[in-house]
């Protein structure tokens, strides 16, 4: 795997499949409102599905776009078909989240991204200790995901935190600096 | 039992049944009693905090940081004696962590689990919006792990690299309490 500052390319475990990661811009609305307005892909994120373009607009100058460090998911023609995120929760720990178009579910490319990330977020930086996901105890897709990369799942916390108005167990899971990607 | 945060006199207001400690606010005038357990190097040790160094150094401590936090209470013995404290911090909306700190010479009689106890059993009452009741302890600190789990405390799992501790990172167990579970 080559890896410049900006883009990360790997080839996913699925033949047919190969993608790359690459900084957001306000030209990808289209294809961001392709999964953002579907509510299988919304179902367990803390948003509701994106009603309009300008919302969709809003949101990316507002949230995406100044985000610490957020990535398109992308295919071999650039199209961004979902992105991955690592948001700091503290000096020493980041968080990662990702979301795919449901079009795009089933083929390895979420764990594919995850691990592209898993795999280059400590160099990039080094202060961080641990790099963990919190995903919601019906969540097994996602759940699947991270046990592929290597992510350890450390334990079921209960009535952890509020989503769409419930109080929901979240699974938590880690990867640590010195942790082998599967 | 009745929680009663708004007294200018720091009455007793929660006993335990067995009638060995009970909780209340914490005044300037325990500072004495205070630094037997902030002076104590191995009280501290799984604490954030570095041991107190002086009589000056727990007067301001007690004022700008006890007597300010929004829920903590003195463990204290039949005589009125503090010989730790207890608290109750927020982390969000719905989840509250709990901490708590016994002076050493008081340690392996159960004094801890019946202050946790105490308050796992009002806390919910008094308030009613939490979902949760959390306590993270490190990994190496066993005593403090069989007191939540006597009480009644959920096991949840072990976080790695959770926090840094007086400059190392530290593996931490994750507890919780919700308002459905039994006391033990």
């Amino acid at each position: 795997m080559e890896i410049d500052s900006c883009t990360l390319k790997a080839v996913s475990s699925s033949p047919s499949e190969k993608i790359h990661l690459r900084p957001m811009t306000l030209s990808d609305i289209d294809d961001f409102m392709v999964w953002a307005t579907d509510i299988n892909v919304t179902r367990f994120c803390t948003w509701e599905p994106c009603t309009s373009r300008e919302a969709g607009i809003a949101y990316i100058n507002s949230f995406v776009l100044p985000h610490p460090w957020l990535r398109a998911i992308c295919l071999d023609d650039d199209r961004a078909i979902g992105s991955i995120s690592v948001t700091p929760v503290d000096s020493i720990r980041g968080e990662i989240g990702y979301v795919i178009g449901s079009k795009y579910w089933g083929k390895g490319i979420a764990t594919e991204a995850v691990r592209l990330v898993a795999a280059e977020i400590f160099k990039e930086k080094p202060e961080m200790e641990r790099l963990e996901a919190l995903v919601d105890v019906d969540n097994i897709g996602s759940q699947k995901v991270l046990e592929k990369v290597g992510f350890v799942r450390e334990g079921v916390m209960r009535k952890f935190m509020c989503l769409k108005g419930n109080v929901r167990d979240m699974v938590m899971f880690s990867f640590l600096p010195s942790d082998s990607l599967l | 039992m009745e929680m009663d945060s708004n007294e200018t006199q720091p009455k007793v207001v929660v006993s335990s049944p067995a009638r060995r400690i009970s909780l209340r606010q914490m005044t300037l005038s325990d500072v004495d009693h205070y630094m037997v357990w902030a002076t104590d190097a191995k009280v501290a040790q799984f604490c954030s905090w570095e041991p107190c160094t002086s009589r000056e150094e727990a007067i301001t401590y007690i004022t700008d940081s006890v007597l300010t936090h929004p829920w903590l209470r003195a463990i204290c013995l039949e005589d009125d004696r503090p010989i730790g404290y207890i608290l109750i911090m927020a982390v969000d909306d719905i989840r509250k962590e709990i901490g708590y700190v016994l002076a050493r010479k008081y340690w392996g009689k159960g004094f801890a689990t019946e202050a946790v106890r105490l308050v796992t059993a009002e806390i919910f009452k008094e308030m009613p919006e939490i979902e949760r009741l959390e306590a993270l302890v490190d990994v190496d600190n066993m005593g403090s792990q069989r007191v939540l789990e006597k009480v009644g405390f959920t096991r949840e799992g072990v976080m790695r690299n959770l926090i840094i501790m007086k400059g190392s990172v530290r593996d931490m167990v994750m507890f919780s309490f919700l308002p459905s579970d039994p006391l033990k």
